[in-house]
């Protein structure tokens, strides 16, 4: 008996994958025909799922917001519910963070949230995969908020994102207590020696290191296949050699006083509390706070003394956006979603509750974001010779390999001008 | 003198061994430590703590945030774990048995085709796996996770089918003769004696949701933490911006799933030992 | 299976190649005679597949097989034609997208997918092929079943095949499911990813947005060319170098490593076995990214370890000897440090398995050897170079090739203490993405991940293959000789 119910069985089970075998593949056309292979759990994909629209269709979203935003974007999007009664949502906030955003969004495009946020170093691949809704109400959002901030949302004269924070960029960091003249490296490493502390900056990555560039005059260009054209091994405008550049970096990265970072370490260093001054962002200033008690104290980027003369360091200015996902079933309201995220009150809300700088120029203007001592400087930062970095997939690779070599004192003693033609050509390199 | 010389060479052994543990069991001691640790971060500067507190625990079992989300993350690897480890475990037994136990057309070649399939290195085909599950819509499941670790476990029946090679084949011979099936044979002969092997294979089809990342992450991705397994949550939380805050809790969700693992193991020990190297004789 | 056989071909000598041509043969050949010599049954049966079973009264069977005909040529005609017929450019309508202010919505053309296109098209093909001779072999049976008719011999009956499944077909039965699950989840993504190698599916050209195409060999000559904008081939044999390097080095360290530590515990000398033991086996209880990652953080520049070596003086030791220039020890920054670190962490991450290993192999060593060797006057040393070696080698042999073949594919390790800490100073190799410490898995998993390069990854996979499927049988020739499978039975 026993072994007719379990050769029963067995026949059952192999006629029924046979035809499980298949029946998932019919269901590969029409995702609305899975009936017994998708006994799944899933929450509908983006794909075409909506039916016609009308007033009482259920609008679903997915929004990916950092970590630290959570509680925030769940408490706007109440209040945008609110203020739009007659329809119903279902909106759903996923992690992501705005510093990885883009990986995980090009891996599959259609399978991520409607509406994200990202920093504004992504938006040319975004935009080269064709991820993001170009935006609407292109009038609303540039006039509302700082030039910079549309600038770096904007890809060939298209209105790509809306901008919700101005203060990803970096500036200086220092303790009063211990650098009296932040204004030249060479001044600021004399102090921190003197009091036995050290300077730090981040030399090991394209985003940092580009500064000395960007305030001798030279520059980054995007070009349409991807590739980067950059000017760096020759003069600039201001008539400085890049040579000279990279011998000025190396004169910083030699000095017993200077503490190379590297990228993402920042937070760690500084709570070690060996620094007198360090080179960082807002996203640092609660542990720089800390860290440098009374003596915290923020400031523009310094000088550095460059073949002889003192050269102001620029600064690639960093914003925050938040982008609206062209595949999105719901791309409309996305869109509505999106502008109401970063619409005056929301970038107010942000500020009080997490201390993010606004991009928007009426929220910006409020006593209490220029009062705060760290947005007061990457707003000075950004006004002083902030730069929009425009650069292609290919950059990052070749500007961290350089920077880690200056901050190693280059320890094969390459020639600079090879080390510059070196990195010249490979960013040159077209996107494959 | 004989003796004595023992005596030196055995206190020289044990010297050796305590030296040795020392060091396989810093980084393990370093983990508990800091699992138990005061404060928040990383603590670079001393290998104890200077305050000692449970409320890492306390915070990650009790009280989830959005990044640390461990009593669900556990739930959710310990059902797919279960479910892949039932399935592989039957799949590289039947596929065992088969290569093993019975002579049939086409049996080499299918042996030659698995050792040839394993040596593409197997996140190559992630992309792939993705998609087809997307097309059935199973991404973002459990399901899907379950069918990714446990569909392929086939391959791995190299190890199960040496040990069966060593049971004398005389044993099933009788069995045949007695007028058993094949299946019977399999199910009340061969089994019953593949304790090892069997546990062997639980163990290593159990832990393999909890240690993969790779995989999780891609078909895991719709940025909604509570739906990750263990492995992502973990590695997540030592993201840059999240270290500082995470350090000490993550360690203490990683003795939390250590624990488990390490009873089983002990437990185990003696049938994990016997199942891989009755396997690897033949591997 | 018939996909299997194909594929495995290769890799046997000229017998086993000509025996499976043969059985071919013989295959279409009973197959034409099927059709020549076959009664009304096995004729309808080219159409209605069930026929020839009706005829013989096995109703069920040939109604079951009749559905899978009528399953397999819906799909064809519904979704596999429209797939395998775009498989030769791989779509060419671009996605376009308007949206439409009053249904606040994006209206999308009919786009192709060339991703879609190129998985659906070859998993509809090889299932089209697998119909196909499938259906070759229900003429075939019909046909053996009318024979059997003929000479008066007894035809099964539904009951008796089920029960066929679980005697002399048991291995059907046993592995259906697995080989179903192999066939979905690692033959078809390959074939899918081997196809890619030949496609120019990268940054520039990712669905669904953008179309790819077909560029037949390009990228392999691009892998093998060194230009001074391209540094794929440089990096390449950079990378390749140290994968092998990192091979022999994890698989040999840890392999004797594992047989010395289980010898010192197996020791008559040594007490209480099971406590070390349980002591080096809870070191595996945490999971492998976990202690990575904690090994990564404590061996960062200014981590725990470089602490306690800046105070005990070990820094300033390093320093005078001119071994480092900076003030901590660059544990995973520097090329030559951090490829050594890489490799003590492996140890410290293997050898626990591989003692557990050894010592069930040292157990069944058989003492009358090692005894009859003492008493010949060997000394410790030489039993274990004499016996206790070469009975090791012969029974781990081949685990000791799946091991280094692992080893080539050891991304965990690499990557997980690796990422985000290590920056080359090789402008070459960061011209390509690569980086002294990678390995080709290492290197093809940041190249998907972080430059959607797929082409150059595929290629890089192809050729992890080529190194590994040659090292493989290399050493199943040569070194390990003979097939021992029935000598234990």
């Amino acid at each position: 008996m026993k072994k007719k119910v379990l050769s029963t069985l067995l026949c059952v089970t192999m006629a029924a994958t046979m035809f499980a075998g298949c029946g998932n593949n019919t269901t590969t056309n029409n995702s609305t025909t899975t009936d017994d292979a998708a006994t799944n759990d899933v929450t509908t994909g983006t794909e075409e799922a909506a039916a016609p629209s009308g007033s009482g269709e259920t609008i679903s979203l997915r929004v990916w917001a950092a970590e630290e935003d959570q509680t925030l974007t769940n408490e706007l999007i109440e209040k945008f519910k609110e203020a739009n009664p007659d329809q119903t949502f279902d909106i759903t906030v996923g992690v992501e963070s705005e510093a990885n955003a883009k990986d995980d969004i090009l891996v599959d495009p259609e399978a991520a949230a409607d509406v994200f946020a990202f920093a504004n170093d992504q938006i040319v691949d975004l935009v080269n995969a064709n991820v993001l809704q170009p935006v609407q109400d292109t009038e609303t959002v540039s006039s509302q908020n700082v030039e910079g901030a549309v600038e770096a949302a904007t890809v060939n004269d298209t209105l790509y994102a809306y901008p919700f924070s101005a203060d990803n960029g970096y500036f200086l960091y220092y303790d009063s207590n211990v650098v009296t003249d932040p204004t030249n490296w060479d001044a600021i490493l004399a102090d921190c020696e003197a009091a036995g502390k050290k300077a730090g900056m981040v030399f090991a990555s394209g985003w940092y290191n580009a500064s000395f560039f960007y305030g001798a005059g030279f520059t980054t260009q995007l070009n349409a296949d991807g590739s980067t054209t950059m000017d760096w091994n020759g003069t600039s405008v201001d008539g400085i050699n890049g040579t000279d550049v990279a011998q000025a970096m190396l004169d910083i990265a030699t000095n017993p006083a200077f503490l190379p970072i590297t990228d993402g370490d920042t937070a760690n260093q500084i709570a070690t509390g060996t620094l007198g001054a360090i080179v960082s962002g807002t996203w640092d200033a609660a542990a720089v706070q800390e860290a440098f008690g009374d003596g915290y104290a923020a400031t523009v980027l310094p000088t550095y003394t460059c073949a002889g003369q003192q050269v102001p360091m620029g600064s690639a200015a960093g914003y925050k956006m938040i982008g609206v996902n062209a595949n999105s079933a719901q791309v409309g309201w996305a869109m509505e979603l999106a502008l109401f995220l970063t619409n005056e009150e929301s970038q107010a809300a942000r500020f009080e509750q997490r201390q993010i700088g606004p991009s928007n120029i009426t929220a910006g203007e409020a006593p209490e974001v220029q009062e705060n001592i760290a947005i007061a400087a990457v707003v000075a930062q950004n006004a002083a010779n902030g730069v929009v970095q425009s650069v292609g997939n290919n950059y990052w690779d070749p500007t961290q390999s350089f920077g880690e070599i200056m901050a190693q004192g280059n320890p094969d003693g390459t020639d600079l001008q090879t080390l510059l033609d070196n990195l010249v050509e490979a960013v040159a390199q077209p996107v494959q | 003198m004989m003796g004595k010389r023992k005596i030196i060479n055995s206190v020289l052994m044990h010297v050796a061994l305590v030296v040795l543990a020392i060091i396989w069991l810093t980084p393990i001691v370093w983990l508990v430590v800091t699992s138990f640790s005061g404060y928040d971060g990383m603590n670079t500067s001393r290998f104890f703590p200077e305050t000692w507190s449970i409320r890492n625990y306390t915070r990650v079992l009790f009280e989830s945030d959005t990044v640390s989300q461990f009593p669900v993350w556990f739930k959710n690897t310990l059902i797919i774990a279960i479910f892949v480890c039932l399935i592989s475990t039957s799949f590289v037994l039947m596929m065992s048995y088969a290569m093993s136990c019975m002579r049939f057309k086409g049996r080499k070649a299918i042996m030659n085709a698995a050792v040839m399939l394993q040596l593409f290195p197997g996140f190559l085909s992630m992309i792939a796996i993705y998609f087809i599950l997307k097309s059935v819509n199973l991404t973002n499941s459990h399901i899907g996770m379950i069918l990714v670790y446990s569909g392929g476990s086939a391959l791995g029946y190299l190890v199960a089918k040496g040990f069966f090679d060593t049971i004398p084949a005389s044993l099933r011979e009788a069995a045949y003769i007695e007028g058993a099936s094949e299946a019977r044979t399999f199910l009340t002969i061969v089994l019953p004696l593949s304790k090892p092997i069997i546990v062997y294979t639980v163990i290593n089809s159990f832990l393999m949701p909890w240690t993969d990342f790779v995989f999780a992450k891609i078909i895991l991705n719709s940025g909604i933490s509570t739906d990750w397994t263990v492995a992502i949550g973990l590695y997540n939380m030592l993201n840059r911006t999240l270290i500082p805050t995470y350090f000490s809790r993550f360690c203490a969700s990683g003795v939390l799933v250590g624990i488990p693992i390490g009873i089983l193991f002990v437990i185990m020990q003696k049938f994990y030992v016997e199942g891989i190297t009755g396997g690897s004789v033949k591997g | 299976m018939g996909a299997c056989m194909s594929e495995n071909v290769k890799t046997k000598k000229e017998n086993p190649a000509a025996e499976f041509f043969r059985s071919i043969g013989a295959f279409f050949k009973e197959f034409g005679e099927a059709v020549a010599k076959g009664d009304w049954g096995v004729k309808a049966s080219l159409v209605v597949m069930g026929a020839g079973y009706w005829k013989r009264k096995q109703i069920v069977k040939g109604v079951l097989v009749t559905l899978l005909e009528i399953a397999v040529i819906l799909y064809t005609v519904l979704i596999g034609i429209p797939y395998i017929s775009q498989l030769g450019t791989l779509g060419e309508v671009e996605r376009a997208m308007v949206y439409n202010p009053e249904t606040m919505k994006n209206e999308v053309n009919d786009y192709d997918n060339s991703l879609l296109i190129l998985l659906f098209g070859v998993i509809s093909l090889s299932f089209l092929v697998v119909a196909v001779l499938l259906w070759f072999a229900n003429v075939r049976n019909t046909y053996r079943l009318q024979k059997l008719a003929e000479s008066g011999k007894h035809i099964n009956t539904f009951r008796e095949d089920c029960s066929a499944m679980l005697n002399d077909k048991f291995h059907f039965t046993l592995l259906a499911l697995p080989v179903l699950g192999v066939v979905i989840f690692n033959v078809m993504p390959l074939i899918v990813m081997i196809c890619i190698a030949f496609t120019n599916y990268d940054q520039n050209h990712m669905p669904p947005a953008q179309l790819f195409t077909w560029v037949g060999l390009e990228n392999f000559k691009s892998l093998f060319t060194t230009s001074l904008t391209m540094t794929f081939g440089y990096t390449f044999w950079k990378i390749l170098g140290w994968t092998l390097l990192w091979a022999v080095f994890a698989t040999f360290t840890t392999y004797f490593g594992g047989i010395i530590l289980a010898l010192m515990i197996n020791s008559k000398l040594t007490k209480l076995k099971k406590m070390w033991r349980t002591l080096f086996v809870a070191s595996i209880s945490i999971p492998q990214f976990v202690t990575l990652l904690l090994l990564r953080n404590f061996f960062a520049n200014n981590g725990l370890a470089n602490t306690f070596c800046a105070s005990v003086g070990i820094t300033d030791f390093f320093k005078n000897l001119g071994w480092i220039t900076t003030d901590y020890i660059p544990f995973l920054t520097d090329p030559v440090w951090a490829k050594c670190t890489i490799v003590v962490i492996n140890i410290w991450v293997g050898v626990p398995y591989l003692m557990l290993i050894a010592t069930g192999v040292l157990m069944n060593i058989p003492e009358e050897l090692k005894e009859s060797a003492k008493i010949d006057g060997a000394n410790p040393f030489q039993i274990f170079r004499k016996i206790t070696m070469p009975y090791m080698f012969f029974i781990t042999g081949p685990y000791l090739v799946t091991q280094f073949t692992a080893n080539i594919n050891n991304f965990n390790v690499i990557y997980l203490l690796t990422q985000d800490v290590y920056t080359t100073t090789d402008q070459k190799l960061a011209a390509s993405s690569g980086k002294e410490i990678d390995l080709l898995v290492t290197w093809l998993y940041r190249l998907t991940s972080e430059q959607y390069n797929y082409k150059m990854a595929s290629v890089i996979g192809i050729c992890v293959f080529i190194v590994c499927a040659v090292i493989t049988l290399f050493a199943f020739n040569f070194l390990i000789k003979g097939d021992k499978e029935e000598t234990f039975q």
